[in-house]
């Protein structure tokens, strides 16, 4: 299973750098403005939310001091009723004078009040206004406010607002009002005694109050209780009453001022609460936290927006920048796969610094590469034509006619002897010259062949001159070419001492020079000018005139196929003087490994020749 | 790949501005209207208040259609029709009397949203889905002729009374009628009249010119104010008033001593439960509807300003 995600997320691998690169960017720069989103986002919506509670605090502050200032009135308008009217006046005496002061406190207040009323200790009327016929036996002692009023004599008591049952009502109405009743000491007939006031407040100016704050509709509301909880104002007033909705007034009303979280039948809310002096009352807000997000909606899809467009936008960006970026090792690689294809086009070059550079690179190890290819080719025809070289002047047909024929002369002339030994001559030529087919022989052999040869050459001219070996015989045992010194040698006779009467000298002498075997062969023949000595290593089209055709430069370009481009031939000459032709060749023992690898045309670099030299000295001395 | 990354991005770009022009122009408010019977009687208020609160919690616009004191099935079908036209997404109707509400429901049901407000199904009908809001009408009965029992510890032998009530083809008034004369039926109590009056009909005349009875039992709102006048008139010789109403009025008699007893029915929960039982249908499915229980209370003077009593007047204030 983990192995198919893997597979397939590897054939996801981009392919072209410039997906990698948009891919990598739009990654990087998708991702920081999430994250950017998203803190804004919370940050914005925290910060909207604490406005949402300051606004709700205030409204409520301000709600607040209107009810405030509403049940103050209603307690001017007590004490005015108690203190300016009823303390003075003998209700039986100045009866006109109470009817009249109520009457003008009513009139000013008329839209705040239901009614204003004065009971006496048994709960009969003593004076109302407005005027009303009061209902047949309304039992105002076992009313709410009265007893309360009677509990504690002191205090003013406010009420829950309630339907009032004290008047007939001939529109067949009933009224909610919240009750404001003291105890007052009133006067009747000359004998003081104790009675209640009442002030009835319309409860409609209360829940005028309500309502306006109430208005906004997005969950949020406003609600009023009492100390113990009690509801007196809430805009599902009834459905509470009827069940159908609940409230946490309870909890409420135990709550001091302040801001409270809370979760009442599995919703998150904040509770405000202000408390309502004079009553007791408190003013709860409730903010639903769902409320909180119907105003976040818009911002969130105004969010979303935003981030779909930036992306849109980062998107066609980074393509422009990967496309820049990109765009010149495109080039670079479409012109190196068509060079792969076998196409000869132009390296692109361009772009940046680095992909300049590597432009240039690649087409200067293009044009390198096109070099060696050429030069290897060179090399190979070379190598193959100087072995079919080697091969022609191992057998070549003049020079054996010569020596046949010399060797006819000898028996005819029964010098048998000497027959014998050119014929033994010739044998140990082929021998070596043939050599199993090898390439690499020892020195020896090599210096064995070159004797062979001038004997018989020297039997041919008739020992016109002589021949000198000079060679160490610690040399013996290294590696050479084969039949390098042969053609060095017949051009020594051709151009050397072949003509000369008498006093030919051919030397062949043979050092070590540190690694360096130097193979010499020098004459005191005719010599050469500079420019000629010039010649006799590059004219390989030189016209040989006399000997086997294989010229210097042939055995100079098989040394240096096989050992490298260091060593190889030395002309020095000078006319009338002589010239001397060294071989330079790498000190390499002669062992079975060393003329294999040297054969199979394995160049050797110079640190493995001397390693090989190394380990030959060493085997020397061991 | 490029060409496809915008396309996908725009499209969203675009389904998302479409969202937000949906909700900014705001979720439609569904209009319900509420055709019933004398629209703008009193009885109604509570029924109406609930109505408005419902409208209010569930946000819907509700109007109330104004009709007259007598609504016939022909008239009533033509408003329904009307308030399709006029775009409504949804009626509460009262089934009128002579109406047949199933019949009513299949004729309507296929344009428009319906909820049922009383009316009584045939048998066969009574079945879950079936949308309709009622006050148990027959308990109501019930109760009222107990309080009356209650009110002589069961000893009515001898006694007589007089039985008022709304339309006479009112399926309601008639299991009101049921209830209340099937709980007397062995107390020997004389029933000396019964009248069902139209609205239209003078009740309070009809009331003085019956003969003289110990209880003039009121099967409606109509009927029990029409009563209670009479009684505070004293035009009823001294007979003792109960009846099932559900007006200020009714409580009014009660409060001054001329009406005995008063059954009202909670019209608040019956006005708030037709609407948000409709709405729920609308939102998901009338099939799992249940009809609700419409409570009734049984006012008396002594508990007439009881707190429950109190919300119940608050209502009927409204």
């Amino acid at each position: 299973m983990k192995n198919k995600y893997f597979r397939q997320l590897k054939k996801m691998k981009p392919k072209e750098i410039q997906t990698t690169i948009m891919l990598a960017s739009s990654v990087v720069s998708i991702s920081i403005m999430l994250i950017l989103g998203v803190v804004l986002y919370l940050r914005f919506s925290n910060s909207a939310r604490a406005e949402t509670i300051n606004s709700t605090q205030k409204l409520m502050e301000q709600t607040g001091e209107n009810l405030e200032e509403y049940l103050m009135s209603m307690r001017q308008i007590s004490d005015a009723v108690y203190y300016n009217v009823v303390k003075e006046n003998d209700f039986e005496k100045n009866k006109q004078d109470i009817q009249s002061g109520m009457n003008l406190l009513y009139e000013a207040n008329k839209e705040k009040l239901r009614s204003i009323a004065i009971y006496n200790n048994y709960g009969s009327l003593m004076a109302a206004e407005p005027v009303a016929s009061q209902k047949e036996d309304p039992d105002v002692t076992s009313q709410d406010w009265y007893q309360k009023a009677m509990e504690e004599m002191e205090n003013m008591h406010f009420s829950t607002p309630h339907i009032q049952n004290l008047f007939n009502d001939t529109t067949h109405r009933y009224y909610w009002v919240v009750s404001l009743s003291r105890v007052v000491e009133l006067t009747d007939q000359g004998v003081p005694q104790a009675g209640v006031l009442l002030v009835d407040m319309d409860f409609s100016s209360i829940s005028r109050m309500m309502k306006q704050i109430n208005e906004v509709n997005n969950g949020q509301y406003y609600y009023l209780c009492d100390s113990s909880g009690e509801i007196v104002y809430h805009p599902r007033q009834i459905q509470i009453s009827d069940g159908i909705y609940e409230e946490n007034s309870k909890r409420a009303a135990t709550y001091k001022d302040g801001v409270y979280d809370e979760a009442f039948q599995g919703e998150n809310r904040k509770v405000v609460v202000n408390t309502i002096s004079y009553t007791g009352w408190k003013l709860v807000g409730v903010i639903p936290y769902s409320t909180f997000n119907h105003g976040m909606v818009n911002l969130r899809y105004f969010a979303v927006m935003m981030i779909l467009l930036m992306t849109m936008m980062l998107v066609v960006i980074n393509r422009v920048v990967s496309l820049r970026i990109s765009s010149p090792i495109l080039k670079l690689n479409q012109s190196v796969r068509k060079y792969e294809a076998g196409e000869k086009p132009e390296i692109y070059i361009g772009g940046s610094q680095e992909i300049r550079h590597l432009g240039y690179f690649i087409q200067k190890s293009y044009e390198q590469i096109d070099e060696l290819m050429k030069e290897i080719v060179l090399e190979q025809n070379e190598r193959r034509k100087s072995e079919l070289d080697a091969l022609q002047g191992q057998i070549h047909p003049h020079f054996l006619y010569n020596t046949l024929e010399s060797i006819t002369w000898m028996i005819e002339g029964e010098r048998n002897d000497e027959a014998v030994f050119m014929i033994s001559q010739l044998a140990r030529l082929f021998r070596i010259s043939l050599s199993k087919g090898r390439t690499v022989i020892s020195v020896k052999d090599e210096l064995q062949h070159a004797q062979s040869y001038m004997n018989i050459q020297k039997v041919r001219y008739k020992n016109s001159f002589s021949v000198t070996f000079d060679v160490e015989e610690e040399l013996y045992s290294y590696c050479t070419v084969k039949l390098i010194l042969q053609p060095i040698l017949e051009n020594a006779i051709n151009y050397g001492v072949g003509n000369m009467e008498d006093g030919g000298e051919i030397r062949i002498t043979g050092r070590r020079e540190g690694d360096l075997i130097v193979l010499a062969v020098s004459d005191n023949g005719l010599g050469m000018s500079e420019e000629e000595v010039a010649l006799v290593l590059t004219d390989s089209n030189r016209i040989h005139k006399h000997g086997s055709g294989v010229g210097l430069v042939n055995v100079n370009s098989r040394i240096q196929i096989l050992f490298g481009k260091e060593y190889g031939l030395v002309v020095e000459s000078e006319p009338d003087e002589g010239t001397r032709v060294s071989i330079h060749i790498p000190a390499v023992p002669y062992t079975e490994e060393n003329r294999r690898i040297l054969e199979m045309g394995h160049m050797m670099s110079r640190e493995e020749i001397v390693d090989r030299k190394v380990q030959g000295q060493s085997n020397e001395k061991g | 790949m490029f060409i496809l990354i915008q396309a996908v991005l725009s499209l969203l770009v675009i389904l998302l501005v479409v969202v937000m022009l949906r909700e900014q122009s705001g979720k439609e408010q569904y209009q319900v209207s509420v055709i019933v019977e004398n629209s703008d009687d009193n009885q109604w208020s509570a029924f109406k208040y609930g109505l408005k609160m419902a409208a209010e919690d569930r946000g819907a616009e509700m109007f109330m259609v104004s009709t007259g004191a007598v609504l016939t099935p022909e008239e009533e079908k033509k408003l329904i029709e009307q308030e399709v036209k006029n775009g409504a997404d949804a009626v509460i109707a009262e089934p009128v009397p002579g109406t047949d509400p199933a019949k009513l429901l299949k004729e309507v049901q296929g344009k428009i949203s319906v909820m049922l407000v009383g009316g009584e199904l045939p048998k066969s009908e009574k079945r879950r889905g079936f949308p309709v809001v009622r006050a148990d009408d027959y308990a109501m009965g019930q109760a009222l002729a107990e309080e009356l029992l209650k009110d002589y510890d069961g000893k009515l032998n001898g006694k007589s009374l007089g039985m008022i009530g709304g339309r006479r083809d009112s399926q309601s008034i008639r299991n009101r009628e049921e209830g209340f004369t099937e709980t007397l039926k062995e107390t020997g109590v004389e029933v000396l009249w019964s009248g069902m009056k139209n609205p239209e009909e003078n009740i309070k005349a009809f009331l003085e010119s019956q003969p003289e009875v110990d209880f003039v039992i009121a099967f409606d709102d109509d009927s029990l104010t029409a009563a209670g006048e009479c009684g505070e008139a004293n035009n009823l010789h001294g007979a003792l008033v109960y009846g099932i109403g559900n007006s200020t009025e009714a409580v009014y008699y009660l409060d001054v001593g001329t009406a005995e007893c008063v059954v009202v029915s909670d019209a608040f929960y019956a006005g708030y439960q037709s609407l948000t039982g409709l709405m729920n249908g609308m939102e998901n499915s009338f099939r799992n509807y249940e009809e609700p229980q419409i409570s009734y209370t049984v006012m008396r003077r002594e508990n007439l300003f009881s707190k429950e009593n109190q919300d119940i007047l608050f209502t009927m204030s409204q």
